[in-house]
């Protein structure tokens, strides 16, 4: 009684999986269609282009936590490291090009991503504590660097990665969807994406199959540090400006995308499609509430809600 | 999808994994609700709404998990949740203290209280969860596969215990797949097959082959004859030594040989088969495979010389539960699939799919997660996947522990075939049958050290028991 079930198409895996993906997709659509009914604004080229401008900060971190929470960790220092990266870049604009500001900015990231990963994987510091630190660490950097006091981005060519079009879309958008596309490569079809997933499924199990986890636990945290400094190329660019409290409470904007898109935080379980899904969720709900007037403070109800009610049929999903 | 059984005293219930075992124990405990029939305790028809209920009720059962908090005491375990209070309304100490002492006393169960529940043995805990049930009366304690954990020693403890509980009036449905348990400990069983009962019977009117016909309606293979011709050396260990664990281990493994390694839970079998393929890298000693000095360090190292392992304990080292059958069965070598870094998914699932048929696994497919397949199946896909790493040398530790007698013979078939393809095998067990049926010699451990290396033809139940227990008198070895 061997049976066997003709493949399926990539990445549409368990039939968990596909209600993960689809009751994802499905909400984002129910949201989009009770949108368009709130607000004849809504459904225009030019809105929708601009939520997917200004999802794109929240949107680039939440790829790189999505790594980080597959393997059952957790980056909480994602918004200090924009920092630095942002404040960086308008440092370094200064005096040198940008040929030299950007790979210095996004190398910077990508070290105090290897802390981390160093800090979790070797030493053995819980996720939650090292990335605490790290959090306030980088935040204090960036403070030391700037004295405080933020630094005027001049370079007039760097303000077209935050704001200029490519094809009549904007070009965070389309850094956006570059890195969703790369993480979805790199986690689906190559052994590391594997590996990265059965780490968070058990990790003990893992090790014993012979996935080097220690070394592929810091990279996940290299990679949650160099996106979090392109994220901070984007908000550098769109603001013009180095200012050191840049991305504050970003990490739980990001966590939330994560969480919202169906990834679980108990790891192994997840993709970046649906991170991509839950950036636009949260993205498009922000913009119907300021389409519509609602009050900034009672969006934050709605946030809030609606990151727990998605967890809640999300659980209930798994059990099904 | 149900079937009925009448819960009475000593009553046991067989079947191969798959069979409903699981789902019946379920509904027993009140996790599902069945769509037909009637459940009787003491005489009164009760329905179970939810495992809360099914206590309320006096049912409890004692799954293989066990579920204590292991940073707690026995005693305080046992009382979790219903603690005596002081007149301030405080938890007293003391009176928990004597209660679980004469509760314990009573059972004649004999452990340190107060010591943290993690701390002591598996068979310990055991007795701690069945303690708790009996201090909250149950009425009836359903035994889910309770000696799968235990080596023999302990089984007899348990059994002793059984016997009690049934001389309190207290009725046990035990759950097995060891047979000749049933015939030890049961005095009706209930066979099922296929969510059917296929057979009810006194334990006295039947015998061990009836059993195994109404379970897999087929006849038992006879054992494997003979001696193999066995080629050179594969792996050879010489005063192999694990700081405080074990010491002076020596020993061959030649190609198309299996080698048994028997002994006592704790004898430090597991800890010798980590410490060769680089879990826990050994402290003293030398290795060598194939006439190589080798220093394996991590079980990258072991994977390329050769040598793979099939671990014991599924749950926590084996399967990555919530992924799919098919990344399981390949997360050992992925560098087999891999062209310019990225992998061959095509190539992939065709080796998962030859897995699939050539180990026999029944599965809805394999894009399934792995823990919804049953035990038997899940070994199977941990083979395929120690085998994708084409090994000269395999290390089974436990490879049918919780695995259901068809799937156990098919494994049994599997590992022989490898040997016969001149695969070198390590083979640790705790069934005796399966050491006795499988090895070419028996290497028996005592408290981490070597007790005796026996040839095929001296090879006996009754020796290696011997070698095993021998110098710890009859309260059988009990390591801190």
């Amino acid at each position: 009684m061997t049976a066997i079930t003709p493949s399926r198409p990539l990445g549409l895996t368990t039939i968990a999986d596909v209600w993960r993906r689809t009751g994802v997709l499905v909400a984002l659509i129910l949201l989009v269609i009770a949108a368009s009914f709130l607000s004849d604004r809504f459904l225009t080229v030019p809105n929708l282009l601009n939520v997917l401008r200004q999802v794109a900060i929240v949107g680039i971190l939440a790829l790189g936590m999505t790594f980080v929470i597959l393997t059952k960790g957790i980056d909480l220092s994602v918004g200090s490291i924009l920092g630095v990266s942002v404040v960086l870049y308008a440092g370094l604009l200064e005096s040198q090009p940008m040929a030299v500001a950007i790979p210095l900015g996004l190398a910077a990231a990508m070290l105090a991503g290897l802390v981390n990963g160093i800090g979790v994987a070797y030493a053995g510091i819980p996720p939650f504590i090292m990335t605490l630190g790290m959090l306030s660490f980088a935040r204090g950097i960036a403070f030391i660097y700037t004295g405080g006091t933020p630094i005027p981005i001049l370079n007039e060519s760097f303000y077209d990665l935050g704001n200029g079009y490519l094809l009549g879309i904007p070009i965070p958008s389309l850094i956006l969807i570059a890195v969703l596309l790369a993480s979805w490569v790199v986690l689906t079809l190559t052994p590391f994406g594997r590996c990265v997933y059965g780490i968070g499924s058990n990790e003990d199990a893992a090790r014993l199959s012979g996935v080097p986890v220690r070394l592929y636990k810091t990279i996940v945290y290299m990679i949650s540090g160099l996106v979090s400094g392109l994220a901070g190329l984007v908000y550098a660019s769109q603001l013009s400006i180095g200012t050191p409290i840049a991305g504050q409470g970003y990490e739980l904007d990001a966590i939330a995308a994560v969480v919202v898109g169906g990834t679980s935080l108990f790891g192994g379980r997840g993709s970046v499609f649906g991170t991509f899904v839950g950036t636009l969720i949260i993205g498009v709900l922000a913009n119907i509430l300021n389409l519509t007037g609602v009050d900034p403070f009672v969006q934050q109800l709605f946030k809030g809600a609606l990151i727990v009610v998605a967890v809640f049929i999300m659980a209930r999903a798994d059990r099904a | 999808m149900h079937r009925p059984a009448s819960a009475g005293d000593d009553h046991a219930i067989v079947g191969e994994n798959g069979a409903g075992k699981s789902t019946l124990i379920k509904v027993l405990g009140g996790v599902h609700q069945p769509d037909a029939g009637r459940l009787m305790v003491g005489g009164r028809e009760v329905r179970l709404s939810s495992p809360r209920d099914a206590f309320d009720k006096g049912i409890v059962v004692i799954h293989q998990e066990l579920s204590l908090a292991p940073h707690l005491s026995a005693e305080e375990n046992i009382f979790l949740g219903h603690f005596p209070r002081t007149a301030f309304g405080l938890v007293d100490r003391r009176a928990m203290r004597t209660r679980t002492r004469e509760l314990l006393d009573r059972l004649s169960i004999r452990i340190d209280q107060t010591r943290p529940v993690g701390e002591l043995s598996i068979a310990q805990q055991q007795m701690v969860e069945i303690a708790k049930a009996i201090s909250l009366e149950a009425r009836v304690l359903i035994l889910d596969e309770p000696t799968a954990v235990l080596d023999e020693t302990m089984v007899e403890t348990l059994f002793a215990l059984v016997a009690r509980l049934k001389a309190e009036g207290i009725g046990i449905v035990f759950i097995s797949h060891h047979l000749e348990e049933i015939f030890r400990i049961a005095d009706r069983v209930t066979v099922l097959r296929d969510g059917q009962r296929t057979g009810l019977a006194e334990v006295a009117d039947v015998d061990q082959a009836w059993l195994v016909g109404k379970m897999i309606g087929r006849e038992f293979p006879a054992h494997a004859a003979g001696s193999r011709v066995t080629g050179e050396p594969a792996l050879e260990v010489e005063d192999l030594g694990l700081e405080g664990v074990f010491s002076g281990i020596t020993f061959t493994v030649r190609r198309g040989e299996i080698l048994g390694l028997a002994g006592l839970v704790g004898a430090g079998r597991t800890e010798v088969a980590q410490a060769i393929i680089g879990v826990t890298p050994p402290t003293t000693g030398r290795i060598r495979v194939f006439g190589r000095k080798v220093r394996i360090t991590n079980p990258n190292v072991a994977a390329r010389l050769g040598i793979a392992y099939v671990t014991e304990d599924r749950k926590a080292l084996g399967l990555l539960q919530n992924r799919p059958v098919r990344e399981n069965a390949t997360i050992s070598n992925l560098r087999r699939f891999r062209r310019l870094g990225f992998l061959r998914l095509g190539a992939e699932r065709s080796y998962v799919r030859e897995v699939i048929r050539r180990l026999d696994v029944r599965l809805a497919g394999m894009e399934v997660e792995i823990q919804t397949l049953s035990g038997g199946n899940q070994q199977k896909v941990l083979i395929g996947r120690a085998l994708s790493l084409d090994p000269k040398i395999l290390v089974f530790d436990e490879p049918t522990r919780g695995v259901d007698i068809g799937a156990k013979s098919e494994i049994y078939g599997f590992i022989e075939e490898l040997v016969a393809s001149g695969v070198a095998v390590l083979l640790i067990s705790s069934e005796m049958e399966e050491i006795l049926r499988l090895s070419d010699r028996v290497l028996v451990l005592r408290n981490g050290r070597v007790a005796a290396m026996l040839d095929r033809g001296e090879a006996t139940e009754s020796r290696i028991m011997h070698a095993a227990a021998l110098a710890d008198g009859d309260a059988g070895p009990e390591r801190p």
